[in-house]
Order: C-alpha cells, then structure tokens, then sequence
C-alpha cells in the first residue's frame, strides 16, 4: 500500500491546521509556509501509482484469509468484490492533476506571502484546505466523500475571499453561500438517490452493478440522481447558470485567490466531469448535456467577458468560457476528444492563474482594477507587461504555447466525431477572446497613464516575477511537448469510452 | 388507514425540500432564508434516514451468537445512517458561517434585507 497516496490530502490539511495555529507570527508564516508548499507538487511526483483503503479494508477478493472465515452468503455473492472502505485511486491522469494543483497552489502562495505586509495565517490556512479539498475530489472513488470534499472546498473559497478584504466580498460570499445551500444538498439528493438503487456509494461498485445487471439502468430514479448530480456539477465549476457568481467570486478574491479558486473550479469540472461519463454514459442524453452545459458557457463566458471593465471580472468571465472547451472534448465522448478534453483542463489552470497572477502586478501597484481608470503601465513594468501579454496569448491558443495545442487537439476530435461546427465555434469564440484580452491589455499597459492613477506600490516583489516566469516556462514546454501530459492522460481517456468502466 | 412510516417520510423529506427552497428563493429577510436553507439539508438528511429504515430492523451491530443468515436479514442498513451524521456536521458548519457572514451585513448595513443587502 502507497501511504504517499492518503499524505497527498493528509499533508496540506495538516500545513493549513499549523499555519492557523501561527496566526500573528509574520516571519515564522512565511518561511514554513513556502516549506510546506513545495511539498504540494512534489508528492504526487514521488507517489507511486495505485489503490490506498482506509483503515486497510480491502475487498474481501484481495482479502483471501478473511474470505475463507465467512459463510458463503457473503462472499459467493457480488459482496466480495465490492470496497468496504474510502478508497482512492491514484493513477497517471490524477498525477498530473494533482500535480498542477501543486504547482498552482504553491505559486499561489508564494506570490501571496511576498505581496502582503503581514501574512495571514488564517488566509494560508484557507489555501491549503481548498487544496487538500481539491486533491481528495481528484482521488476519491467514494461519491459520497466527494460530496464532503466538495461542501469544504466550497467552505475554503468562501473563506479566501472574505479574509481577501475587498470591498463588497461579504455579500458575494453570502450570495455564493446561499447558492451552494441549494445546490449541495441536491447534489447530495442525487448521491442518496445512487444509493437507494444501487447500495453502495463507491463508484467502481456502483459501476460493477450496473454492468453485471444487480440494478437495472433503465430505472427512472437514476435519471434523478443523474440530474441533480449534473445540477451539482454545474454549481461547482462555475458553468451557466452560476457562471456569473463565479465569476463575482473570482474578483471579491485577492489576485493569488483568484488563481486558486478557478484551479478549484476547474478540477471540480473535471473530477465530477469524469464521474458523470463513468456512471452514466449509457443514457443517451448524458453526452448532449455535456456539450450543452459546456457550448453554453462558452458563449456566455466569453461574450459577457467583452463588455467588462474590471480586470479580475473580465478573467473571470475568461475562465468560465475556458471550462466550455473542456467539457466539449468530454462530451465528445471519443478516446482522442477526452484527451484534448483533459489536456485543455490542465493548460487552462495553470493559464487562468498566469493571468490572475500576472494582471494582479496591476492592483498591487495601483489599487485599481477598472480598466477605464487604467494605463501605461507598461512604462513601469515592461517585464511584467510582456509576461501578461504571453499569458494572454496563451489563452487564446497562439503558438507555440499550451493551449495551441489543446484547442488544436478539440477541434481535431470534433471534426473527427462528426461536428465540425463545434470547431468553427471554437475557432469563432478562441477569435473574441483574443480580442477581450488585447483591449483590456491596451487599456491597462498601453494607453497613456491617466493624471489622476497614483502608484501605491512601486516595486513588484520577486517572488511575483518568478512565479510568472515559472507559469511561462510550464506553457512554453506544455506548448512545445504536449506528449509530456497528453501519455498521462490518455488511459483514462481510452477507459473512460468503452461505455460503463 | 396506517400509512407506511417510510413513505411518510420520504413524503415529509420531498415537502422540506419544496418548503425550503421556496423560503430560500422568495423570502427578504436573510435570516429565514438560512432557515429555508437548513430545511433544504434537513429534507435531504431525513430521505437518506428513510432509505436506510427497515420494519422491524435491529441495530447493525454483529453480536457474538448470532446466525449470520438471520443477521443479514434482519440488520438496518447502516451506511446512510453514517453518512447523514457527517452531513449534519456539513451543515452547522456552513450555516454558522453563513450566519456570521449575515451578523457582519447587519453590523455594517444595519438590515437584514436580501433585495437591500444583496441587490435582489
């Protein structure tokens, strides 16, 4: 048994629960805190691939000297291969999104630490519980932990934007709250739905029933569950119609906030993404709601993006659309589709940060955010003005960077399963986020600086530089070698399209 | 007539549920609307209890003695059992959170009006 499997969840709740307890102690923050968070990426790198079962509960199958102690009424039936315990699986599609995880929490932190005065214990702590969240939805093969997971993720993003300080963060949190009250529950509905039919909330077995015939698929209340479960995943990542508060969300946060909330928002996508094809692949619909969610949000992200003057929103609108390209590889449902599909998710994280990150150089020197309000600031930090403008570029698809080669790869797959017109749009709307982001970058970097825009800050802490040139390298050598990710994504991918895995 | 205490109870879950949302969608005050919601998790809470109620049932816990055929048969299912406990834990804790989030609003607003607080 791999114990680096549990420690990849154990680990950042333990930093977050020390981080707290040094709440008031600035320097003692800063430095184990850097510590702790290089232990982020580097776990899962060092992890070997496999199953870890809490409390060692194996299947009865892989337990052969228990079996034998139990009468047949137990283990002659589909009991013995079901899981008794959590269990969580690690495999190579889950390295390389946890690993991005890490990675974006880690820059997330450190750009975090350097930007403020006094570094908040309570603010780290938040950080490294989402991200403990986030790593334990990845892992969890038992939905009703995901669900548990999922409630504190959504606890750590309020969290990091009401200690963020920004002016009317309470009522965007509040507003977030009651949302996430409604739809967490439903989402929980639908678990309990799962259950109801099938008994078992461990995905692998509830697959197992309905493959070998224990339950019936056709049964009306796994449509339900389905539903609400769909409805759930809608909440979580953002997609319409909660794409607006997200979005809210993303600009009531600090910039390193920001970045770390929408790698939650994306690998919630994914990870529910995922279980929703695994469990309800069969039902004829279960791929058009997929590619409706997903066009959706991409239409509506990214035009509501366009008419927007602050920065944060304006990113946050971005990223929304983003997630539309990664559902529509999902729901393209072919091996090559979920691929590019997945590849987009991982590209997409680490872009959206790049450009939370790298426009928060802006509000840390101004303490502005409205673009109208903007401007020149590319005398003041050419450097800082290139690395944003890669970033955008980047987003938008322009070679040789990341996500060329991941939006290349989805228009491929929806040629290749016979809906080209979604790579016309894709073409279309990947066209209007360049444009969204050329005039909110002349607007900040290249027009004249208004008399009355003061510089509160006028040095950029290293720390920031470094972590954008750090987003910059990942984009270039994701860009330039797309097989380094894409060979970790694609057994899932091949798994994921053979109907019920 | 006896009504079944299982269809009952999923009636009276499915009721909260309606209840719940309803008073989280149109009621001002923000206090009754973290009321709705809480009835909103208590409806979901009491559907899994209901799943998980058998007639006549005894505790699951597997006692020395006992015919493991007729244990089988006879113990209530204790997973939803286990996960409405960590759902209650779920819930107060966002509740209080929402609620805190609500005491800040009023010290600074000085109301507890959602289409005034939140621009609804």
């Amino acid at each position: 048994m791999n114990l680096l499997i549990p420690l990849m969840v154990i680990v950042p709740i333990l930093c977050a629960l020390f981080l707290n307890l040094l709440h008031k102690k600035d320097r003692t923050i800063k430095t184990i805190a850097i510590v702790l968070a290089l232990l982020l990426p580097a776990l899962p790198i060092l992890a070997n691939y496999g199953l870890h079962y809490f409390g060692g509960y194996a299947p009865l199958i892989e337990n052969p000297t228990l079996s034998n102690n139990l009468p047949s009424l137990i283990t002659g039936t589909a009991l013995n291969t079901f899981h008794p315990a959590i269990t969580y699986s690690f495999q190579s599609a889950q390295k390389i999104f946890v690993f991005i995880l890490g990675l974006v929490g880690l820059l997330a932190i450190f750009t975090s630490l350097y930007e403020t005065r006094r570094p908040s214990g309570v603010y780290g702590y938040m950080m490294f519980m989402g991200i403990a969240a986030l790593t334990a939805i990845l892992l969890t093969d038992d939905i009703f932990n995901l669900y548990v997971f999922f409630e504190i993720a959504a606890l750590a993003t309020v969290g990091i934007v009401l200690v963020s300080n920004v002016k009317g963060n309470y009522e965007t949190a509040l507003k977030y709250m009651i949302l996430g009250s409604i739809a967490a529950p439903l989402l929980l509905l639908g678990i309990a739905l799962l259950l109801g039919v099938t008994g078992n909330v461990n995905i692998t077995d509830i697959i197992y029933s309905l493959k070998n015939g224990l339950v019936n698929p056709q049964n009306p209340v796994l449509l339900m569950a389905c539903g609400l479960i769909v409805f759930g995943w809608l909440y979580g990542s953002g997609l319409p119609p909660f794409h607006t508060i997200k979005s809210a969300i993303y600009s009531k946060a600090l910039p390193s906030g920001a970045a770390l909330i929408q790698a939650f928002s994306v690998f919630t996508f994914v990870a529910l993404g995922i279980i929703i094809l695994r469990i309800f692949s069969y039902l004829p619909f279960s791929q058009w709601v997929i590619l409706g969610a997903s066009l959706l949000a991409m239409i509506l992200g990214i035009t509501m993006a366009i008419v927007q003057t602050d920065i944060k929103r304006m990113i946050g609108f971005l990223a929304v659309g983003e997630l539309g390209y990664i559902g529509i590889g999902l729901g393209l449902g072919t091996a090559f589709g979920i691929t590019a599909g997945l590849f987009q998710a991982v590209n997409e994280a680490i872009i959206t940060a790049f450009l939370f990150i790298g426009f928060g150089t802006v509000l840390y020197q101004t303490r502005v955010s409205d673009t109208r309000k903007l401007g020149g600031m590319m005398a003041r930090n050419p450097l800082v003005a290139l690395l944003v403008l890669l970033a955008g570029f980047a987003m938008a698809g322009v070679p040789p960077l990341n996500a060329f080669q991941s939006k290349l790869m989805l228009i491929q797959a929806s040629i290749n399963a016979g809906f080209p017109e979604l790579g016309v749009i894709m073409i279309l709307l990947s066209i209007v986020t360049f444009m969204t982001f050329m005039k909110a970058f002349h607007a900040v970097f290249l027009r004249p600086k208004p008399a009355e825009l003061e510089l509160k800050n006028e040095d950029m802490p290293k720390a920031t530089i470094i972590a954008l040139l750090v987003f910059l390298a990942v984009c270039i050598v994701f860009g330039l070698f797309p097989q380094v990710v894409t060979t970790y994504l694609q057994p899932l991918a091949t798994s994921l399209t053979g109907g019920i895995v | 007539m006896v009504i079944d205490v299982q269809i009952a109870s999923l009636f009276t879950a499915v009721a909260l549920i309606i209840i719940g949302i309803f008073a989280a969608a149109f009621l001002d005050n923000l206090i009754k609307k973290v009321i709705g919601l809480a009835f909103i998790g208590d409806g979901v809470n009491l559907f899994l209890i209901a799943m998980g109620y058998k007639p006549g049932g005894i505790v699951y816990i597997y006692l020395p003695g006992m015919a493991a055929e007729w244990f089988s048969q006879n113990a209530a299912y204790p997973l939803p059992f286990a996960m409405v406990l960590t759902s209650i834990v779920i819930g107060a804790s966002t509740m209080a959170v929402m609620l805190g989030i609500i005491i800040v609003l009023y010290k600074k607003r000085g109301s507890l009006s959602a289409k005034e607080i939140l621009g609804e």
